[in-house]
């Protein structure tokens, strides 16, 4: 059976790519948080995942408000950078792990979650930035992605429960896909932020620093927050943590936090990622 | 869903409003509806069914009065693809404060750095 080798959290931000691009990731603003990310990269190179699946939110550029997908699967053999704007950003296309997501198309639907199934689909920087960060910007990715799209944007969105669920039958998947493959799994969003109402800029730097330090080895408490809850404590966009659900639940109960790293404001938004490994 | 006052989210609500005003902003991921924008607003914003405070909230960029009018800041951003302004300062525009007030008070920044900017997110 494929082997789980880790689960990653990280802040998907646009402006991080867009620092980037612009070579400006040893400016004195950028500089402490890319620093961070050095030893994970080192620790993705050293894991070796042949399969990356990656738990995101489009933001209003693959999808439209006119078909919202609570809940959408990527089963493409490639995935093309999106015009989000400002025209496509220059990375190298992103091979599909076709046939892995195939089988989890069909365990997923048997364990009663019916997603759309995406056949051609292109990514915005929900997925491009967590791969920059994990695997900084090769001329080829040396892993193939299954995209995962929740829905954090138009209401109702998903609750926290559904996606813990959603991890615990993506595990379930990766368990009963019979090959040797190594597999590590990224949820992404948040940390806090807010961009839109009169509470726009509001940041939860202690709240962030709690969920990092708690989401491996006390993830019930933010299993059972309510929706209204992740707004709340972490600002409207913050409740994109929702994702990192999926990841944590896909891992054993017990976990090692392998490390993790803060960094506020990148942006208008609390930064931050964690690596968490299976503690047995 | 229960809302805080001062945190609008894209419900039912702001999508009755806001579905026309955030289709023309989507629109303008298509490089040559950008140039049509960028080369006569009005007549660009006639092929949406905008209402009038949504018009003029656009050509004005008026980012408070957008999102009140059901705008969704995901689409509504990509109009400040064609005319760039700092996400904060969008921001600072909905909180209704000076941008460099907004980045010390609201975000914890210096504002010796209150220049570097980004125009995108």
């Amino acid at each position: 059976m494929a082997r789980l080798v880790g689960g990653c959290g990280t802040s998907h931000v646009p402006s991080i790519g867009i620092a980037i691009d612009r070579g400006m990731t040893g400016t004195p603003d950028w500089k402490p948080f890319f620093d961070g990310y050095v030893p994970a990269r080192a620790w993705m190179a050293e894991r070796r995942p042949d399969i990356a699946v990656v738990i995101f939110n489009d933001h209003g550029n693959a999808f439209f408000l006119d078909r919202v997908p609570t809940l959408a699967l990527g089963v493409a053999e490639e995935y093309q950078m999106i015009d989000e704007g400002w025209g496509p950003r220059p990375l190298p296309p992103f091979p599909g792990a076709a046939d892995f997501a195939w089988h989890l198309a069909d365990r997923l639907v048997e364990d009663h979650f019916d997603p759309l199934i995406c056949r051609e689909i292109e990514v915005d920087h929900g997925l491009q930035v967590p791969m920059e960060l994990f695997f900084g910007r090769p001329d080829r990715w040396p892993v193939r992605v299954v995209p995962i799209f929740v829905n954090t944007i138009q209401y109702p969105i998903p609750t926290p429960e559904r996606m813990w669920q959603l991890g615990l039958a993506l595990r379930r998947a990766i368990d009963a896909w019979p090959t040797e493959e190594r597999i590590v799994v990224l949820g992404t969003g948040g940390l806090s932020h807010q961009l839109q109402g009169s509470r726009a800029g509001f940041l939860n730097r202690e709240a962030d620093q709690r969920w990092l330090a708690e989401i491996g080895p006390h993830p019930e408490r933010y299993r059972a927050m309510s929706r209204e809850d992740y707004v709340e404590t972490f600002g409207s966009e913050g409740a994109e943590l929702i994702m990192w659900l999926v990841m944590r639940a896909a891992m054993d109960a017990e976990v090692r936090t392998v490390m993790r790293h803060y960094h506020a404001p990148a942006s208008m938004t609390g930064a931050g990622m964690v690596v968490l490994e299976n503690a047995a | 869903m229960h809302t805080l006052a001062e945190t609008p989210l894209y419900d039912r609500e702001a999508n009755r409003r806001g579905y026309e005003l955030n289709r023309m902003a989507m629109s303008l991921r298509d490089p040559a509806n950008r140039a049509a924008f960028a080369a006569d607003e009005p007549a660009y914003l006639d092929r949406f069914h905008l209402s009038e405070p949504q018009r003029r909230a656009v050509l004005a960029r008026d980012w408070r009065e957008m999102i009140r009018l059901g705008g969704n800041l995901f689409y509504i951003l990509k109009i400040s693809a064609l005319d760039p302004i700092p996400l904060t300062a969008i921001g600072a525009a909905q909180a209704g404060m000076p941008h460099d007030a907004f980045l010390a008070d609201r975000l914890g920044k210096r504002p010796a750095r209150s220049a570097e900017g980004q125009a995108h997110g």
